[in-house]
């Protein structure tokens, strides 16, 4: 027998969904409008002069104050700002103060570096932290938990910057087991098409270029392995965290006690219901290593977004920051919508 | 748990396997020349904009100057664009003669006409690099008369005063916006009239053995040899700048032969690569002058008495040996070291520390007790430990220093609008000749804060004294090069007793060598890449 949704039932749960969507829509573009705003404001009040960043430091005062009113710094802050998200409505985040080039032409030239690298890093972080974690909790106290706990605290309190450094004194400059800083050997980077991806593990895998796909592996993984082990460190502790609490619920004893094997509870019920704060775990991860490796970038000289914001913050390009700011706005908006998706997923509750 | 184990060991086995995998190849292209270089501070490639160290170098590789310096000797003045010059007797007219046939990389034919519009279009434009022309009397009313073609390879300067004429070429026909540029390209990129300043900003159009390829801001420079060149071609084809800014790292790519030059590297990189014996070191003295900026407007620091005091409470010789080992050399005088009219090595650096003198100085001034002050840092590596010497030294005379670091965009702001008390931070000499740092630290036309003369260091340390606007003004003008000397000669033994500031080192170019590269040229001023070979 088959069942009909009466047209009243199913209006309605699309209203609902649209309401949903038209509540998540507004929540957006506030939150980014309010992003826009402080950093701009932020940017304003800050005491760095963008002409002098611009002209450097032996300009004319005649030049000056040309700069001055091409930028129109002349005007009221409130005109400067209806200016700025006029601009911004048509997609224009205007053009970055130092190099003079389109913000927006900027940060797409950084971000599949960053894309790259934050994903191979998060795969390798997420994949070997949330195993360990179930393992962890799992033998509690055991020497297994304490070898993953100190592990962990490692990979959370060593400084990336120095980690970096020494990975590359021994893996790179010792053993010769990996490449160097870069993302790639200068003699691929000519042959690399220029209007590729951008995404080098991509482009030359495309191009059927195994040796230099290999060169391109080489290049990412130590600096790959290094952010991963800072998040593995993360969520490795915060997998065990929800795993112990969720071990010691009535209805894993029940589990065990209807004759179920232990990897079976653990993995097929206990692990399942932690599978939402896993996941947002991961997700947050994953925006830090999207926004904010600065030191390591620098370590291994990888032209990151990071190291492009903070190179602006420091030279007074605020155009520059403001856009790196909403774009790491949308970036955690993002991966929280895509949170909120896989919670529908993995949580039936949530539907 | 087995299946875990299993899964586990799988992913360990992926992850070492990828590692081991690929072994590292380390070594540069043959016909390509491989830097690492910190180049965040590059913004545009505009001759009438680049004022930073970084660019002036890449620029002056790209574009011809009309003259040159000779690589081996700083003081001689070369042919470069212009095969020849000739000086009026009144010295108030240089005409320059330019090679024939020459090309631009577009095929477009070099012609005087594009020299005198280079030229003029700096002084239009009023960018960073006007002042370098409007201080010789070059202004936009003008310019169209002063500087212009009067056939197909001369080139007429026209000067407003009898300048002498050495100081004009060096300062004028040496300096990077003397690069003839591709009117017609240029013109053709033109956005609302501003003379090509947008489409210059990642383009060159220029004469020169390289051509700008490929600029990716915060990562790398792509030169290539330039197909047109009227000279002879560049040994290596190629010129690849990488943007590393840690300086570590610089030092492990150089060692490992994964570039051929290090541009940035720090006393404690160097020792170790001098031990490695895998790299070589050159190291040059720049016009790079690094000081303690005195804010000379109010008490105690307007007082010579004070500001002689500063002087004796550098540890130039400890700090020589330790932060600034093989990057600098003490140097007190204000002229540096290799320019036209500088004290001599000793003369120009009589101080060393001596806190009792420096407490007498104090008491003679009516600060025994000492004062309270500020020196502000920007982010150069060396500032933090300096400025923390001076702080120690000080606070032994009853000086107490607070030591305020920020972003050097941040400190030219405070510089440029006179709010600071002291600053540490390096100046870049303009041209080989005492008048380079003379005309920027001792002249002050006009003091009041409306003159607004933001890019004078006499003006932001409100240094003025009518006495030595004129001795400077006397010096520039003597027509007997001896005599002019010995002019600039006695204002730094002044200065060093009376001047604004204390001067505290001259800074050097470094770069470390790859085995691999063969006849790496630098001077104080530039790398000429197309010398360089494999």
């Amino acid at each position: 027998m088959t069942t009909r949704r009466s047209p009243r039932t199913a209006n309605s749960r699309y209203r609902r969904y649209l309401r949903r969507a038209l509540t998540t829509a507004l929540s957006i573009a506030l939150t980014l409008l309010g992003l826009a705003a402080l950093t701009f404001l932020i940017g304003r009040l800050l005491p760095l002069d963008p002409v002098v960043a611009i002209l450097g430091d032996g300009a004319s005062e005649e030049a000056y104050q040309a700069m001055f009113e091409k930028l129109g710094l002349d005007q009221p802050l409130y005109i400067q700002f209806f200016r700025y998200l006029r601009d911004l409505a048509n997609l224009d985040l205007g053009n970055s103060l130092t190099t003079g080039r389109p913000v927006l032409e900027e940060i797409a030239r950084v971000f599949p570096a960053t894309i790259e690298l934050a994903t191979v890093a998060i795969v390798f972080g997420a994949g070997l932290g949330t195993p360990l974690g179930v393992v962890s909790a799992m033998y509690r106290n055991s020497i297994v938990d304490n070898v993953v706990r100190v592990t962990s605290l490692l990979g959370y309190s060593a400084p990336h910057f120095w980690l970096g450094l020494m990975g590359l004194s021994i893996f790179y400059a010792m053993l010769n087991w990996v490449d160097g800083p870069g993302r790639i050997d200068v003699t691929y980077e000519f042959l690399l098409p220029e209007n590729g991806t951008g995404f080098l593990l991509i482009d030359t895998a495309l191009a059927g270029d195994w040796a230099a796909f290999g060169n391109v592996v080489s290049h990412i993984f130590l600096p790959a392995v290094i952010l991963g082990f800072g998040a593995m460190a993360y969520i490795s502790r915060m997998t065990r965290s929800f795993m112990i609490e969720q071990l010691s619920q009535e209805y894993i004893t029940t589990a065990r006690a209807k004759g179920l094997s232990r990897v079976r509870t653990v993995w097929f019920h206990a692990f399942r219901n932690v599978g939402v704060q896993v996941v947002t775990v991961i997700a947050l991860s994953y925006a830090f290593l999207l926004e904010g490796a600065v030191l390591t970038e620098t370590v291994f000289a990888w032209p990151c977004f990071g190291r492009f914001l903070t190179n602006s913050l420091l030279a007074g390009d605020m155009s520059s920051v403001v856009g790196c700011t909403l774009i790491v706005g949308i970036i955690f908006i993002s991966l929280n919508l895509i949170c909120d998706l896989l919670y529908l997923v993995l949580d039936p509750r949530t539907r | 748990m087995k299946k875990i184990l299993t899964l586990m060991s799988v992913i360990g086995a992926v992850s070492s396997f990828a590692g081991l995998s690929v072994s590292a190849s380390a070594a540069t292209p043959a016909d390509t020349l491989v830097m690492a270089w910190n180049i965040d501070s590059i913004t545009t490639f505009d001759p009438a904009q680049v004022n930073e160290v970084v660019t002036n170098e890449i620029l002056l590789n790209l574009c011809d100057t009309l003259v040159d310096y000779d690589p081996e000797d700083e003081s001689k003045i070369i042919p470069r664009f212009a095969e020849s010059w000739d000086v009026s007797d009144d010295r108030r007219t240089l005409t320059f003669h330019l090679r024939k046939g020459a090309k631009f990389p577009s095929g477009n034919p070099v012609t005087a006409e594009d020299a005198a519009w280079s030229l003029q279009r700096i002084v239009k434009l009023k960018l960073a690099n006007a002042l370098s022309l409007s201080e010789f009397g070059f202004v936009p009313e003008t310019i169209d008369q002063t500087i212009k073609a009067t056939d197909e390879n001369t080139l007429v300067l026209k000067l407003d005063k009898p300048y002498p004429s050495t100081l004009i070429l060096q300062a004028i026909g040496a300096y990077r916006t003397s690069g003839v540029l591709d009117r017609k390209t240029v013109l053709e990129n033109e956005v609302a009239g501003d003379m090509g300043n947008k489409y210059l900003t990642t383009h060159t159009e220029c004469v020169g053995p390289y051509r700008l390829a490929r600029w990716n801001a915060g990562e790398a420079v792509l030169l290539e040899a330039n197909q047109n060149y009227w000279g002879s071609a560049p040994k290596l084809k190629r010129v690849l700048i990488r943007h590393v800014a840690e300086t570590g790292t610089q030092r492990l790519l150089v060692a490992q032969g994964d570039v051929d030059v290090a541009r940035d590297l720090t006393p404690q990189d160097m020792a170790d690569l001098e031990k490695s014996g895998k790299v070589e070191l050159s190291i040059v003295p720049t016009p790079q002058m690094l000081y303690w900026n005195i804010n000379n407007r109010d008490a105690p620091l307007s007082n010579d008495k004070v500001r002689l005091a500063f002087r004796y409470l550098v540890d130039y010789d400890g700090l020589a040996k330790t932060v600034m080992h093989l990057i600098g050399s003490p140097r007190a005088s204000l002229v540096q070291l290799g320019a036209v009219g500088a004290l001599d090595l000793k003369e120009g650096q009589p101080f060393k520390l001596d806190l009792d003198k420096a407490k007498a100085l104090l008491a003679e001034a009516g600060y025994e007790n000492g004062f309270s002050t500020t020196l502000a840092i920007g982010s150069h590596p060396y500032s933090a430990a300096i400025a923390q010497s001076l702080q120690q030294n000080a606070s032994k005379v009853g000086i107490s220093i607070k030591i305020e670091s920020m972003a050097n965009a941040q400190l030219f702001s405070r510089v440029r609008s006179r709010e600071y008390e002291t600053v540490l931070q390096p100046w870049l000499a303009n041209v080989p000749d005492a008048y380079g740092m003379v005309s920027r630290f001792i002249v002050n036309p006009d003091n009041r804060s409306e003159a607004k003369l933001g890019n004078l260091p006499s003006w932001r340390s409100s240094y003025y004294s009518p006495e030595m606007n004129k001795r400077a003004e006397d010096a520039l003008f003597e027509p007997d090069d001896q005599k002019r000397i010995e002019m600039y000669h006695s204002i730094q033994r002044d200065q060093l007793q009376n001047g604004p500031h204390a001067f505290l080192f001259q800074l050097n170019a470094v770069s470390g060598l790859n085995a691999v590269l063969k006849n790496w040229t630098q001077n104080g001023l530039r790398a000429y890449y197309d010398k360089a070979s494999k």
